[in-house]
């Protein structure tokens, strides 16, 4: 009977689980936005930009840090939906849309082919390399350097412009054709030598007539 | 409004975190992982730098497009290496691609 | 068709010797033919050159000079250096082509049967083409970077074809030495031409002799200038100190000697001389250098001749000697007589060397102790041979009588009573040692009775030459006489023929003509007193004067000279090198800096994990360093 019910399995588990923790996580930070967002500090906008950016960085972080694969994979897929968000904000709704078809669709599902495949140990966890610490220094570095430069910057416009899906679409298919059509043969060689790196060669036929025989 | 500080701010830390994840991890997959990060920092920049700099001309948005492509058909790719690898050493471990050093 | 078209007679032969040296082993007889018929082809060039030059075409007398110069642009560096490939024809070039191309065909023709069943047959017509080429654009050449080109174009076929039988360890010594000593003299040549050019700002010889008469160089550096340039002369020409490669030449096919080293390559430093002459009239003192170097050579060689035992060898000391005479022609300014004798020479040694190549064809021995007797076996040749003897012995009326006489007269009145007492005895020593060399060769018992049975006549296409040479020496001299020059179509004889400028008629003194008659006769009539045909009375003039014979038979010792100077000094300074090099360049250079960067990869080859991560790692610094920079710097 108890195996009749719907009880969650593993991976629904998981995902439960997640869901909790990245809520119990984000919970203060909603807290905090809503007092600021009460008293007039913060339009509603910069509200949804803060909450997509801790999504977006706390999934990032998951996905670097956390020591089973399945859980970063997961995390990445929040990230990506958090990036989706972000597009959102700044008016590009296809972005948006094509971000979580592709990402959310295609690639993270095949990133979890891929770990199927090749972790073959019922142990998920892996651990990090031993240069850890440096890559930790150069990213922050790196961060470092990066966000200077763009505070350092004056950059022209602030006004935050909305687009028009047609005129994209206008740009993309009048303008960009050529590459677009370049992007989509890159696109066919690529799934091709993914075939050919990818697939078993087969042996011989005269070791599979001897095998046979 | 938001300020385009703050998406470039956001686009950095994200950009550090997969640069990290690259440099730190060891599994394959994991690295992919991570360079999908370095991916959608570059493109959050360049879809930013289009919607406050150049609302006309959308470029940065259609190199967005481009971006998701390449990325889509990089993974495809990268994989097709990873189960390689994994064939070869039964591990999808880096380190154990050292041939470098003969 | 005339003049203008000069540039054919080298390309004619170097486009044979391409398709002969590339594809002669798929055409019928490898390819000789079609080198004959292109040396036949350039013979009928050179002469309407030649009838071209005399003004035949026009009816006039001569075409001046200057207005046969044809040139296109070579290469050019800016405003620097401009150099033209150009074609100078007169009366000097005139002479060489009717010689060169004359005497090329005769040898090639007698190779095909000298030659016959040689290996590399075909290979021999190509190399001869291919220095029949050089040679002629060596004596068009209007400028002397071109003549330069051409020069060591010679010089490289004369290494290939001394060399030719270069299984042979003794031929290709020979040919390395003769290579190396003309390129001590070549240094020269390059050295005397850059100075030129230095000075001139100009390759074109005539530009040179122009600004020399008008006194546009300084006379000190002109003289050292035309010093340079002789030693080139003398390297090619074989005058002292640099005469010692000539005999050893003999290693060479006998044809080869006959066209290179009697006729046509060794003349090219006479051609050279008497082409600038009008500069070396400016600087005395070159000129007096050109003279008594000429006048040593020729004695020299003239006694090494005479105790010499291989035939080619006493022919190549003759050869020598005559250059010498050339020489001392030059030296006393006159350019007639040099270019005459050059012209009368060439076909006498010419027919002389392969007189003797019929002879080693028959005999299977070039010395003369092993010969003797053939007057009656080889009649064609011996007949030949006695009649270009007698011809450089210089008895009338033969070819050489006429233009040692122009010599001697030019010695007699130019250098003074010592210069022409010491040319009119080795006038005589030639004499002497002709007569030497034909009783010894020809007459007497046969002293090697194996090879004296199997001599036989040649064949035709070898005493045909023979036969055309000998009239050609026999005739050559008369030329020099205004009528028969008129009667062939020309304006005179042969003073019109090499000099236009002043023409001055062959003039025929019978003072000095018969003291030089008398002397070579009284030195015929002694060698054949002496030697009746016998070897073994040279044996008894060894024992008359052992140390004079052996002094001789020694080449003066030079070769030893040469050879100890090398020992001592250059294998001297070549140790230094080879010590610097080897423990400086090698040990502390090449192996320390080996061992210095083996010894830090040592150290430092844990850096190296292999291991794609680290590598990233490495890079991403770098990146950040840079952004850093390029933040610190903005």
């Amino acid at each position: 009977m108890l195996r009749r019910l719907p009880l969650p399995s593993q991976f629904d588990r998981i995902i439960i689980t997640g869901g909790l923790v990245a809520g119990v996580a984000l919970a203060p930070l909603l807290l905090v936005l809503l007092v600021l967002l009460a008293v007039d500090e913060i339009t509603a906008p910069e509200f949804v930009f803060w909450l997509v950016a801790a999504i977006v960085v706390g999934g990032a972080l998951g996905t670097v840090l956390l020591p089973n694969i399945v859980y970063a994979a997961l995390s990445l897929v929040a990230t990506l939906l958090g990036v989706a968000g972000v597009y959102l904000l700044l008016g590009s709704e296809f972005l948006a849309l094509a971000q979580v078809l592709i990402y959310g669709g295609g690639v993270v599902i095949l990133l979890l082919f891929g770990l199927m495949l090749t972790n073959a140990t019922d142990d998920p966890v892996v651990t990090d390399g031993s240069q850890k610490p440096f890559a930790a220094m150069v990213g922050l570095l790196l961060a470092g350097v990066i966000i200077a430069a763009a505070y350092d910057a004056t950059w022209g416009g602030s006004e935050l412009a909305a687009t028009s899906l047609r005129a994209f679409g206008e740009r993309l298919f009048g303008d960009f054709m050529v590459p677009f059509i370049i992007i989509a043969v890159l696109l066919d060689i690529a799934l091709t030598g993914a075939y050919v790196n990818a697939r078993r060669e087969r042996a011989p036929a005269g070791d599979d007539q001897e095998a046979s025989s | 409004m938001i300020p385009l500080e703050n998406f470039l701010l956001l686009s950095a830390a994200l950009f550090a975190i997969g640069f990290y994840g690259v440099l730190a991890r060891r599994s394959a997959i994991l690295i992919l992982m991570s360079v999908e990060l370095m991916l959608a920092a570059v493109s959050i920049n360049l879809v930013a730098f289009a919607a406050y700099l150049d609302p006309e001309g959308l470029t940065g948005m259609i190199f967005a497009i481009f971006v998701i492509t390449i990325a889509a058909a990089e993974v495809g790719l990268a994989l097709g290496i990873v189960l390689r690898l994994y064939r070869e050493r039964q591990t999808a471990n880096v380190d154990a691609a050292d041939e470098l050093k003969w | 068709m005339g003049m203008e078209q000069a540039w054919l007679l080298p390309a004619i032969p170097v486009a044979l010797f391409v398709v002969v040296a590339l594809f002669g082993r798929f055409l019928p007889r490898e390819g000789d033919w079609l080198v004959i018929a292109g040396m036949a082809a350039t013979v009928v060039l050179g002469l309407l050159v030649i009838l071209d030059f005399q003004g035949y075409f026009e009816g006039s007398a001569f075409a001046p000079a200057g207005e046969n110069h044809y040139a296109f642009e070579w290469a050019a560096i800016a405003d620097v250096l401009a150099i033209d490939f150009s074609t100078y024809v007169d009366s000097i070039t005139v002479v060489m082509i009717a010689v060169v191309t004359v005497v090329a065909l005769m040898v090639m023709v007698y190779s095909v049967g000298y030659m016959h069943g040689e290996a590399r047959y075909g290979w021999y017509f190509a190399l001869l083409s291919f220095f029949t080429a050089a040679m002629l654009l060596l004596v068009v050449s209007g400028n002397l970077l071109q003549l330069y080109l051409a020069w060591e174009a010679v010089g490289l076929a004369s290494y290939l074809l001394i060399g030719f039988y270069w299984e042979r360890q003794s031929a290709a010594e020979a040919a390395k030495k003769a290579f190396i000593t003309t390129r001590v003299g070549d240094v020269g040549l390059l050295i005397g031409i850059i100075l030129l050019w230095r000075a001139s700002g100009t390759f074109e010889i005539q530009e040179i002799i122009a600004l020399a008469q008008s006194g546009g160089f300084d006379e000190t550096y002109l003289t050292v200038a035309m010093l340079f340039l002789f030693a080139g002369a003398a390297g090619k020409s074989a005058q002292f100190p640099l005469h010692v490669w000539l005999p050893d030449a003999m290693e060479g096919p006998t044809p080869v000697s006959a066209l290179i080293h009697a006729a046509t390559m060794v003349v090219a430093g006479v051609y050279l001389v008497a082409r600038m002459l009008p500069v070396f009239d400016t600087v005395l003192v070159a000129r007096d250098v050109v003279l008594y170097v000429g006048l040593l050579t020729a004695l020299m060689a003239a006694t090494m001749g005479l105790v010499a035992s291989d035939i080619k060898r006493v022919l190549a000391y003759s050869t020598v000697s005559q250059l010498g005479f050339m020489f001392v022609a030059l030296g006393a300014g006159s350019v007639t007589a040099a270019m005459f004798h050059l012209f009368t020479h060439a076909f006498f040694k010419s027919l002389l060397f392969l007189g003797s190549g019929s002879v080693i064809h028959a005999t299977g021995r070039q010395h003369v102790e092993q010969l003797g007797g053939l007057w009656s076996k080889m009649p064609v040749t011996g007949w030949t041979f006695l009649v270009g003897g007698l011809a450089l012995a210089g008895l009338a009326p033969l070819a050489g009588f006429w233009s040692k006489d122009e010599i001697l007269y030019a010695a007699l009145s130019e250098g003074g009573a010592f210069v022409y007492v010491t040319l009119a005895a080795t006038a005589a020593l030639t004499a002497l040692y002709t007569t030497r060399l034909v009783l010894l060769t020809f007459f007497g018992a046969p002293r090697d009775s194996s090879a004296h049975a199997h001599a036989h006549e040649s064949p035709r296409i070898m005493t045909l030459p023979l036969l055309v040479l000998a009239t050609l020496s026999v005739v050559a001299g008369v030329v020099a006489f205004d009528g028969v020059g008129e009667l062939l179509g020309f304006a005179g004889g042969i003073g019109y023929l090499v000099f236009t400028e002043k023409a001055h008629a062959f003039e025929f003194h019978p003072d000095i003509a018969g003291a030089a008659t008398a002397a070579s006769l009284l030195a015929v009539a002694a060698g054949l007193v002496y030697w009746r045909g016998a070897a073994e009375r040279a044996a008894r003039a060894q024992a008359w004067a052992p140390e004079l014979h052996r002094m001789l038979v020694e080449r003066y010792y030079m070769d030893h000279l040469y050879q100890a100077a090398v020992d001592r000094i250059v294998l001297g300074l070549a140790g230094i090198v080879a010590w610097v090099d080897d423990h400086i360049v090698n040990r502390t250079g090449v192996d320390g800096g080996a061992q210095g960067i083996g010894y830090a990869g040592l150290r430092l080859k844990f850096l190296q994990t292999g291991r794609i991560p680290n590598y990233a790692l490495a890079m991403a610094l770098g990146i950040v360093t840079l952004a850093l920079v390029a933040f610190g710097a903005s």
